[in-house]
């Protein structure tokens, strides 16, 4: 299989974590490969967000490791961060400034200091964004149109490795699957790219691999037969079976 | 009033009490006005004692002055200390300003000296700890606190929306919120009250007392409906207490700082020496009692001589220069007086700009009303100094008809003294409180007329927020 | 480098902040012509009360300026005229220059029974206090900061940016970024107005450099505790509330206390006294022998001792020595008066030590020299004077020489006192020690910002203000 044999550009390592007494995180491990999308799925609680907030040192692990393109985030998270570009669930941006200048505002931040222009108009070309839109301030955009632009921040900033929070919680049909070709256009730049979801149906459109995230710990990875993807019945089938034993 | 409104008065009330801040913010305010009213009296006490011991021993000193000439006496002169009015320890208005000991002499007027503020670091200038300081400035921001999320806290939450939508209207809301925050207003109030009530009963002045709760009252009640007013405009509680705390900047330390420069720079008040100068060029311009050719003086000798019907100043029963020095007195004291109106004139007329202006804020019109009533005020400060002019000269006046009638006027020796005993017919200064009701009694109906003119528009302005939240949030 | 110009930038086209600004600077430029015309008010009366005085002057002059003038009418019915003119500073900082007085006349009676005369001021527009750049320093700054830091981590929080602008690379110096760019502004909208104003009045440079130092430090705590504030805070609402608490206390409530506690610990009835006394022992003299009288002068002035002995009733040389031994004999009284004035303003230094407003304040009136130290340094100059004047006089009144036209035209001259605006280093140092303590604690809080996982599910208290009341 292509992510055993490639070297890992996100990797989980036996990751556990607790809120206090409460268990989220129960010895994961997962690994993802340049120019793969792998969808970390699971219901409300699973501990997806956390897992992302471990990648992002945001959060340290009770035990076990994180690497970002080797790199440890809970030691170095200047670095890490530096590797990977990361898209919240709810995209907020400037409201007062236009598409244009919160990509380049947000660049600057992550320390990109000259040629800002030169990368923030193929990117905006990349995700779609119409020419008309990227003057305008983003006060007024949808939640697909804001999410389009934190992606082009992400592909702007050229990193190997993408984080997506619940990316299509709240989008509709349509944009659900604009969202599903930008991700082919982040694949095509050769990211490794980690979404976290709830949505089986999302995930199975895009995802390289799936992982079935419950209490904290991968219940099983599938991974998509060649070009015929993912048979979504038989997903949709284990997926609620485990929901069920869950609640059980 | 239907249930409604009180259920949610009752509500609003919970949620203050189960507030921490709120409940820190009002347990902090009320400490300090019993801090500042206990404070307040403490020293109102201590100075009325230290004026009063002051008083009576220099009109001891004045009284057990040896035999002298009456002309000595002119000079030796008294001092007069400016008693407090009994509620000025609820408002000290301007008396930390104005000097409280006058030098009172024979024809020179000086000032009234020791003001407070002139003794003290510039810390002074942040203000004074009393009660009505802490009504006039820090309670508003407490009743800004408590209720600036009122009504945009719960449009925030959308919890308006689901009041509106069991069929509450707009209306009950907004007056059961401001049910709420009265009371809390009136809370505020309340140890002011007892203390006035307290401390009025003793001296008779309780119709000022009840005069300056019902201001600050009427005062307070702005300020909530103020807060509701902009609680219901604006969407975000964040941004009502953001435009309620400028609100509160402007008309509460920003307009009574900046008008009274505005003001003085458009009416000028003449210095001392000025005055000094141009009194002494007007007497000049009467008459010189020494210049023996003086026009004046001479039809004043011709018709004193005429009075006593002899043809030479040397048969006169009296001390010519007795008689002189009175004349001169009256016409000195004249000046000083005419004088003293104008200046007291231009100040009124600076002091009035500032009240037209006040207008635009309510405190202005109350910090007026609390000293007016509380006898503190610039224009019983300008009746002070002006009964203590009236006393300098009825007490010189006496000391020159001694020396007319009791110094010889031929022949009285090189040192003519007259016998002590003299000076006890020489009345001490007593001090008549002027009743505010009387001589400031437009000036305080004026106040009250800004007050209900700032409540009327407020209460208007909250009837028509109400309409337009209950359009909005549908 | 241009990372703090685009947050300087992104600043500037926040509405509310731009707003705030403008109002900031629209009111320090109001303040400082406010002051600027105080001041020119003040220069002018005392260009007028010159004039005045000098007519006045001339007339005593032309009365007792005779061959065989009288030195003892003419030292009796001649003023001297004192002024003391405002610093070029002092329109920042008018401090008590609107209360007391800054003309005086005195002649050669007792001091003591001339010094504390007060000017004709209406104390009712005194009493709210000037509206000057100190205040607008003092007061107004703070409030400007509030609005510019209430929000800075809430704000991002609730507008749901806290998470990407923390997953970037850059974000460690982002809060110290940004406290810097509206702490730069803040100062700007300030310094501009007092710049502009320094450049009318032709303030020397020291001067000017030391108020806006003052004022940097003074803004510099003020940013410190917006920091710390907004980095403590979980709403934007709290932290305006938790601000303006702050700022109640130490603008408001802590000076007020302080002022009562000091007033009261510390009285200053012993200029009443003072007054009372020495009317006492120069009304005395009349009554007594006069040798009495001149053995006390004598002590002190032995030079005079040798002339001619007084026989008579009355002699002017007899009637300045009585209003001398009057001045010697308060002296007690006169010390412990200033005395407590002294220790007045030692004590609200002291406050100033824990009230930055206050240690503002006093650095600010003692640079541009208008705290009640100035007036005193000025009654210093007018009891110079006086003792010149006395000096003057003595060799004609006790050597019994007339007293001319002549004599008329060598009148000592007045000496204003130079301006004496200095800088009080403990206030200083106070300020700068609570501005740095501040700013370091608020950016190594800020810094912990990041750490904290900023999710919407609401955990267990981290002590201050963990559960708002204000959201
Ligand atoms: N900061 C926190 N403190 C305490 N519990 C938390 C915190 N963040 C998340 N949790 C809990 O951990 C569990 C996993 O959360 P999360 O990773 O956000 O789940 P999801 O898979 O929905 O993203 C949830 O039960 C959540 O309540
Ligand atoms: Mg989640």
């Amino acid at each position: 299989m292509k992510s055993e044999t490639a070297d890992a550009v996100l990797e989980a390592r036996h990751l556990r974590h607790s809120y206090g007494a409460r268990r989220v995180l129960d010895d994961l491990s997962l690994r993802v490969g340049a120019g793969e999308i792998y969808a970390l799925l699971g219901g409300n609680g699973a501990g997806k967000s956390t897992t992302l907030n471990i990648f992002l040192g945001f959060v340290r692990p009770g035990s076990g490791s994180a690497s970002v393109c080797g790199i440890d985030p809970s030691t170095a998270p200047d670095e890490a961060r530096a590797a990977l570009a990361y898209v919240p669930e709810s995209v907020a941006l400037y409201d007062h400034l236009s598409a244009y200048e919160n990509i380049d505002y947000f660049l600057h931040l992550a320390g990109a200091n000259r040629h800002r222009t030169s990368v923030i108009d193929p990117a905006l070309d990349d995700v779609g964004l119409v020419a008309s839109a990227r003057g305008q301030r983003v006060g007024g955009f949808s939640k697909g149109m804001r999410q389009k632009v934190a992606i082009a921040l992400a592909l702007a900033r050229n990193v190997p490795v993408l984080l997506l929070d619940e990316p299509t919680s709240g989008l509709d049909p349509r944009a659900t699957a604009e969202f599903n070709d930008l991700l082919e256009a982040a694949r095509k730049r050769g990211i490794a790219t980690l979404m976290a979801t709830h949505d089986l149906l999302s995930a199975a459109a895009v995802a390289d691999r799936i992982g079935f995230l419950r209490e904290g710990h991968l219940d099983e990875e599938v991974a998509a037969n060649g070009g015929a993807r993912f048979d979504v019945d038989a997903l949709f089938r284990r997926y609620s079976e485990r929901r069920e034993s869950r609640t059980a | 009033m239907s249930g409604a409104t009180v259920r949610i008065a009752r509500e609003e009330w919970r949620w203050l009490a189960r507030s921490r801040v709120a409940l820190v913010a009002g347990v902090l305010l009320l400490l300090l006005i019993i801090t500042a009213t206990f404070t307040s009296v403490q020293k109102h006490e201590a100075i009325d004692e230290a004026r009063a011991r002051y008083q009576s021993e220099q009109i001891e000193q004045f009284y057990n002055q040896p035999d002298r000439h009456p002309h000595r006496m002119v000079h030796y002169g008294q001092y007069v200390f400016r008693p407090l009015a009994p509620l000025a320890f609820f408002d000290t208005g301007v008396d930390a300003y104005t000097g409280n000991m006058v030098f009172l002499e024979g024809h020179r007027q000086n000032s009234a000296n020791f003001a407070e503020a002139r003794q003290s670091s510039l810390m002074l200038r942040f203000g004074q700890l009393t009660p009505a300081f802490v009504l006039q400035t820090l309670a508003p921001l407490l009743i800004i606190f408590l209720a600036f999320r009122a009504l945009a806290g719960e449009r925030e939450r959308g919890t308006l929306r689901l009041m509106l939508a069991q069929g509450i209207s707009a209306r009950q809301i907004v007056s059961g919120k401001l049910i709420a925050h009265a009371a809390v207003a009136g809370a505020i109030v309340l140890p002011a009250l007892l203390a006035l009530t307290i401390m009025s009963a003793s001296s008779g002045a309780s119709a000022q007392a009840l005069l300056i709760i019902l201001g600050y009252c009427a005062y307070l009640i702005v300020w909530t409906l103020m807060a509701l007013v902009l609680s219901a405009l604006v969407p975000r509680a964040r941004d009502a207490l953001l435009a309620l705390v400028a609100l509160w900047m402007v008309t509460v330390v920003l307009l009574p700082r900046g008008l009274p420069e505005l003001v003085a720079a458009s009416q000028t008040l003449p210095t001392r020496i000025e005055t000094e100068v141009a009194i002494g060029r007007d007497l000049k311009a009467i008459g010189d009692s020494h210049d023996p050719d003086d026009p004046y003086f001479n039809d004043f000798k011709m018709e004193v001589l005429a009075r006593y019907g002899v043809s030479d100043v040397q048969d006169l029963p009296v001390q010519y220069a007795g008689l002189v020095a009175m004349e001169g007195e009256r016409l000195t004291s004249d000046l000083f007086n005419r004088y003293a109106a104008d200046a007291n004139a231009r100040e009124d007329r600076q002091n009035a700009l500032v009240r037209t202006f006040g207008l635009a804020s309510p405190l202005i019109a109350v910090r007026q009303l609390s000293m007016t009533l509380a006898g503190t005020d610039l224009d019983n400060h300008q009746d002070f100094l002006s009964q203590v002019e009236s006393y300098r000269y009825s007490f010189v006046q006496h000391l020159n008809r001694m020396q007319a009638e009791q110094i010889p006027a031929v022949n009285p020796g090189e040192d003519p003294r007259i016998d002590a005993s003299n000076w006890l017919e020489v009345p001490g200064f007593a001090y008549v409180a002027p009743n505010p009701l009387a001589y400031a009694g437009g000036r305080i109906a004026q106040s009250f007329g800004i007050l209900a003119a700032w409540l009327a528009g407020l209460a208007c302005l909250l009837i028509l927020a109400a309409r337009r939240l209950e359009r909005i949030a549908r | 480098m241009s990372l703090f110009l685009a947050e300087l930038k992104l600043t500037l086209r926040s509405r509310i902040a731009a707003a705030a600004l403008f109002l900031l600077f629209l009111l320090a430029a109001l303040a400082v012509w406010s002051g600027i015309s105080l001041s020119d008010r003040q220069n002018a009366a005392i260009e007028r009360v010159q004039a005045a005085h000098a007519q006045d002057l001339a007339a005593v002059a032309r009365v007792y300026g005779q061959p065989d003038g009288d030195a003892g009418y003419g030292a009796y019915y001649t003023f001297y005229l004192t002024w003391d003119r405002p610093s070029p500073l002092a329109f920042a900082a008018i401090g008590q220059r609107d209360i007391q007085p800054f003309t005086l006349r005195v002649r050669t009676l007792g001091l003591h029974s001339q010094l504390y005369e007060s000017e004709n001021i209406n104390a009712e527009l005194a009493l709210p206090g000037p509206f000057d750049w100190a205040f607008v320093l003092i007061y107004l700054a703070p409030l400007a900061v509030l609005v510019l830091l209430h929000d800075l981590v809430a704000g991002e929080r609730e507008a749901g940016r806290l998470r990407l602008l923390l997953s970037l690379p850059g974000a460690r110096g982002l809060w110290a970024r940004r406290l810097g760019a509206r702490y730069l502004l803040v100062l700007a909208a300030l310094a501009l107005p007092l710049v502009l104003g320094l450049m009318l009045t032709q303030a020397p440079l020291t001067l000017g450099a030391g108020s806006l130092l003052v004022a940097a430090l003074y803004l510099a705590f003020w940013s410190g505790l917006g920091l710390l504030v907004a980095a403590l805070v979980r709403s934007s609402g709290g932290g305006a509330a938790t601000l303006l608490g702050c700022w109640i206390v130490l603008t408001l409530v802590a000076p007020t206390l302080a002022t009562s506690a000091i007033n009261s610990a510390i009285p200053a009835a012993r200029g009443t006294d003072l007054s009372l006394a020495q009317r006492e022992i120069v009304h005395a003299a009349w009554d007594k022998p006069k040798e009495e009288t001149f053995d006390a002068f004598f002590v002190n002035h032995p030079e005079w001792r040798d002339t001619p002995p007084v026989t008579g009733r009355f002699h002017w040389k007899w009637y300045y020595a009585f209003h001398q031994v009057g001045d010697e004999a308060v002296a007690p009284q006169v010390a412990e008066y200033r005395a407590s004035l002294a220790a007045r303003e030692r004590w609200t230094e002291r406050v100033g030590w824990l009230l930055p407003t206050v240690s503002t304040q006093v650095l600010l009136h003692r640079l541009a020299d208008t705290d009640l130290q100035a007036h005193l340094a000025y009654q210093d100059s007018i009891a110079a004077l006086h003792r010149r004047i006395r000096y003057f006089y003595y060799p004609y009144v006790f050597e019994e020489r007339p007293f001319t036209a002549a004599d008329f035209e060598r009148l000592p001259d007045y000496q204003p006192r130079p301006s004496g605006g200095s800088l009080a280093w403990g206030s200083l140092i106070a300020l700068g020690l609570a501005a740095l303590a501040l700013l370091a604690l608020s950016l190594r809080r800020a810094h912990r910002v990041e750490m904290v996982q900023p999710t919407a599910t609401s955990r267990p208290g981290r002590g201050f203000l963990s559960k708002p009341a204000f959201t």
